[in-house]
């Protein structure tokens, strides 16, 4: 009956094609696509697209500084992605495709080579994220650290005032596409098909993709600074964008590159989440943290198209001399704000959402109680997503527009507090008279509540009309949004990879080294922003590299703890190359005691995930309840009757069975996507 | 040193059960389901994005540069852009309704000129790009005409795209699976992937065949 097997022989994946149509033979690794082709094709790109870039427009004036035109920098830069993808291998299948082929998957191994390549293992992949997250983490905290030098002094100056601006531009958008994939890429990609009963994502090369356009973007952005950087922050208002050095063709390009990527991973796990689910994995007992990434997964999605096209008619102005954001010539420089917020306020949204996806998931973990309001805490999610579409104006309140419109913001501003309440009552809920654990990644997610209770309520102000108007442009707003980003979001990724990072890696991270790595994180991190609150107050502009003298004190403060902050940051990356490599001590399947799905498989995660697909028999929070049933039943010959009755009769054991040995198209098993 | 990550021990052999794997190819269909509808959702914000700058220029109407003295981009290119776009959705509908009737080689034949009215809509909206009759950065409409034309251009190059790898795997397909019922009927994994794949790519062309009479409305009538 149902629990005859068709073994798949070696490490290969279901539908996988053994003959005819393999893409790749016997060849070295390094002579298979991967990140040294990558590079060739990104630098050959980038020669070829200038070259054609010239061709175009050779006789168009050349950028100040740079012996380019902006034709030619957004040609090389565009050409310079597309050989990077083609040298990955991401073009492979696509053309293929276009052959009628359906080809062979990249084979899944042991060796080290497949960190450097396309995969499609979402383990891999979400490693891959988390070095590439960590990468532009650490490139923005230094240029932060750049920034908080120059404002150790009013007057007295490391950097001229291009330069600095330059900076601050540089390590916004660097910090702003790190926190779009912080958590959506390595723990999203990581943990969902685990968390949701499935062996793989729905498109697992979309899913690699993605992740390696998020580098190309790094890249491209990286080049604005030798192109002189871009004077704009990175809001790159019009008409300042317009006027900008070639530096801004990177953000813009940069930018929408980076946005191809975050559409790609929102659409394979959104598919992956709504289709991939075990039996038995009702909409009821889908993780808290898979909600959040659903959540987060449809504005990444619908938002982030906006984002890319407001981009595109950016460049188109800067060249082939639209008039889009140039109001002389019937263009508008608000419309480029209307469009980036539009993308801008749910990407808020896009950050903040999986972080309390963490925090919730662990929570029942350490306080031994489910969830409180679970179906709260899932409603408010898709709640603050919906309502973070009609938000976007009040980044405008201070930008001219009709005075009528702003209490319409106001109020659905103020409106996306209540759900965005609700997912701080559901964790006060869970926290209530809780004998509390105080593992690390609890004190994480206490952290994160209290950094995100100070920069939610100094949002509630900033979304009244009179509070904005007067701390508009201000190191408040500054100091607000640092409160709801980092303190929120990337406390929770800490707390998140302090928990899952045993999992992941097989080993146990130093408790001790973690510890003084949360306090100096939590000390430092307030002891940074806090005070930057009382300088906005005091009427100190963002992104000007002069200030009053009698804020110096507050502005030191700030930049010493800043310092301090970014030395914390140095402990985790100690602890974890010694936790990992050093003196690497082997993790139990499930450390913290969980009822989570994902810890219920082995350590290290086998590469299919599961030996069979679990079918699932309760939610994961039912802690501390006498009788409440196993969350899964992972041995699962009990798929048969199961899959039966939820799928139908999709493909009966008589066609596997008649055709087990016919290889390619009829292949009983489904094909890779 | 990475390797220790992941050891060699944990790529034992998977062994599926027909449970299993039916289960993952009613997640592969319902996957490609949802990625065609999302496909249309991604597209439809972004020319969402295109039309909002259309109206908040034409209603900023700023230095009286919206559209001054009504200037027009080319009406017969842009009419015929317009019916081989719509063409080629039609075809590809069509060609749907006689594949689910047991006629591929119609899905065929109307498959494969959808694909080159499609190209050919490309083709003169590039040839129109060249040949406009006023500046870029002349106007408001001139900015958004010629940032949807852009937009419009990548559009008809996916869905092409689609159709066209649909009908290469067709080509492939049909023979394999002759007897077996012929694609329209053969119950294996491959070929009801291909259907709902081509089922989706048709709505797919539904939506552009939209959005091409919708822009061409704003950009041409109104």
């Amino acid at each position: 009956m149902a629990t005859s097997t068709v073994d798949t022989e070696g490490p290969s994946y279901p539908g996988e094609v053994s003959e005819g149509h393999g893409v790749i033979g016997a060849r070295s690794d390094w002579l298979k696509p991967n990140v040294t082709w990558a590079i060739v094709g990104a630098v050959g790109g980038w020669f070829f697209g200038r070259y054609v870039g010239d061709l175009i427009a050779g006789n168009w004036p050349v950028s100040q500084n740079t012996t380019m035109n902006n034709v030619s920098v957004v040609f090389a830069m565009s050409f310079g992605v597309l050989g990077w993808i083609a040298g990955i291998g991401a073009l492979t299948y696509p053309i293929l495709k276009m052959l009628g082929r359906e080809p062979a998957p990249v084979q899944p191994s042991s060796s080290w080579v497949r960190y450097f390549r396309m995969t499609e293992d979402h383990k891999v992949v979400g490693l891959q994220y988390l070095i590439g997250v960590l990468v532009f983490l650490f490139t923005g905290g230094l240029l932060a650290m750049a920034i908080r030098t120059e404002l150790l002094s009013p007057t007295s100056h490391v950097f001229g005032p291009g330069t600095y601006i330059a900076i601050v531009s540089e390590h916004g958008t660097m910090m702003m596409m790190m926190a779009s994939s912080a958590v959506v890429g390595p723990l999203g990609n990581w943990l969902v098909p685990l968390m949701i009963g499935s062996r793989r994502m729905a498109f697992p090369r979309i899913e690699a993709f993605s992740f390696w356009i998020f580098m190309a973007g790094y890249l491209v952005i990286m080049t604005a600074l030798p192109l002189g950087g871009f004077p704009t922050g990175w809001t790159a208002y019009a008409p300042l964008q317009t006027q900008a050095n070639p530096g801004m063709d990177a953000y813009l390009v940069g930018f929408a590159v980076i946005g191809i990527g975050m559409i790609a991973a929102g659409f394979n796990l959104a598919a992956t989440i709504i289709n991939y689910r075990a039996p038995g994995m009702t909409w009821s007992r889908v993780p808290i943290f898979v909600w959040s990434i659903l959540a987060t997964t449809a504005l990444l999605v619908l938002a982030t198209p906006t984002l890319i096209v407001a981009g595109y008619l950016g460049v188109l102005d800067r060249t082939v001399q639209t008039a889009f954001y140039v109001t002389e010539h019937g263009g508008s420089s608000f419309l480029w704000e209307n469009l980036f917020w539009f993308f801008g306020h749910p990407e808020v949204y896009i950050m903040a959402l999986p972080g309390f996806g963490i925090v919730m998931e662990m929570m029942p973990v350490f306080t031994r109680k489910p969830l409180f309001a679970y179906r709260v805490a899932a409603a408010g999610m898709i709640g603050v997503a919906l309502l973070s579409f009609f938000v976007w104006q009040h980044h405008l309140f201070q930008s001219g527009i009709n005075p009528d419109m702003r209490p319409l913001f106001m109020l659905t501003t103020e409106l996306i507090s209540i759900p965005t309440g609700f997912l701080f009552l559901v964790t006060l809920g869970t926290l209530w008279r809780a004998k509390i654990r105080f593992e690390v990644p609890m004190l994480f997610c206490l952290g994160m509540l209290f950094n995100f209770l100070i920069g939610g309520i100094t949002g509630v102000f900033l979304s009244d009309v009179p509070v904005d108007v007067t701390v508009h442009g201000s190191f408040f707003v500054m100091a607000h949004f640092h409160y709801t980003i980092m303190g929120g979001l990337i406390f929770a990724l800490f707390g998140g990879l302090y928990y899952w990072l045993p999992k992941m890696t097989g080993k146990v991270l130093n408790q001790r080294l973690a510890k003084i790595h949360f306090w100096t994180f939590f000390v430092f991190f307030n002891c940074t922003f806090f005070p930057l609150f009382l300088v906005g107050l005091l009427g100190m502009p963002r992104r000007v590299f002069e200030y009053a003298h009698n804020l110096q004190t507050l502005n030191d403060i700030s930049s010493v703890s800043a310092f301090l902050l970014g030395a914390s940051f140095l402990i985790f990356i100690f602890n974890f190359v010694w936790s990992v490599y050093i003196d690497p001590v082997k993790a139990p399947d499930n450390p913290w005691d969980s009822r989570g799905l994902e810890w219920q498989t082995a350590t290290p995660v086998p590469w299919f995930d599961f030996e069979r697909i679990p079918v699932v028999l309760s939610d994961p929070y039912r802690y501390s309840e006498p009788g409440a049933p196993p969350v899964a039943d992972p041995g699962a010959p009990s798929l048969g009757s199961v899959g039966a009755m939820s799928y139908g009769n999709a493909v009966g054991p008589r066609d596997v069975e008649s055709l087990p040995d016919r290889p390619g198209d009829l292949d009983p098993r489904p094909p890779i996507l | 040193m990475v390797d220790k990550l992941v050891p060699a021990e944990s790529f034992p052999i998977l062994r599926e059960t027909p449970e299993e794997i039916a289960y993952e190819l009613r997640a592969h269909e319902g996957a490609l389901w949802s990625g065609s509808r999302m496909l249309m959702g991604i597209w439809a914000f972004a020319f969402a994005a295109l039309g909002f700058a259309y109206f908040y220029l034409r209603s900023a109407n700023n230095a009286d540069l919206w559209r001054p003295a009504r200037i027009t981009a080319p009406t017969g290119v842009g009419a015929a852009v317009f019916a081989f776009s719509l063409a080629a959705a039609i075809l590809a509908a069509y060609g749907l309704w006689r594949f689910r009737l047991g006629s591929s080689l119609d899905w065929e034949v109307a498959g494969w000129t959808g694909v080159l009215c499609s190209l050919t809509a490309v083709s003169l909206q590039i040839w129109q790009l060249t040949d406009l009759p006023f500046f870029p950065g002349s106007s408001g409409y001139a900015s958004c005409f010629v940032g949807w034309a852009g937009m419009n251009i990548v559009l008809l190059l996916c869905g092409a795209y689609w159709l066209e790898t649909l009908l290469a795997r067709h080509l492939r397909l049909r023979r394999a699976v002759a007897d077996d019922g012929g694609l329209a009927r053969s119950t294996l994994p491959a070929v009801r992937l291909f259907r709902v794949n081509l089922e989706g790519c048709t709505y797919f062309w539904a939506f552009i065949a939209f959005v091409a009479f919708f822009f061409w409305m704003l950009f041409y009538l109104v």
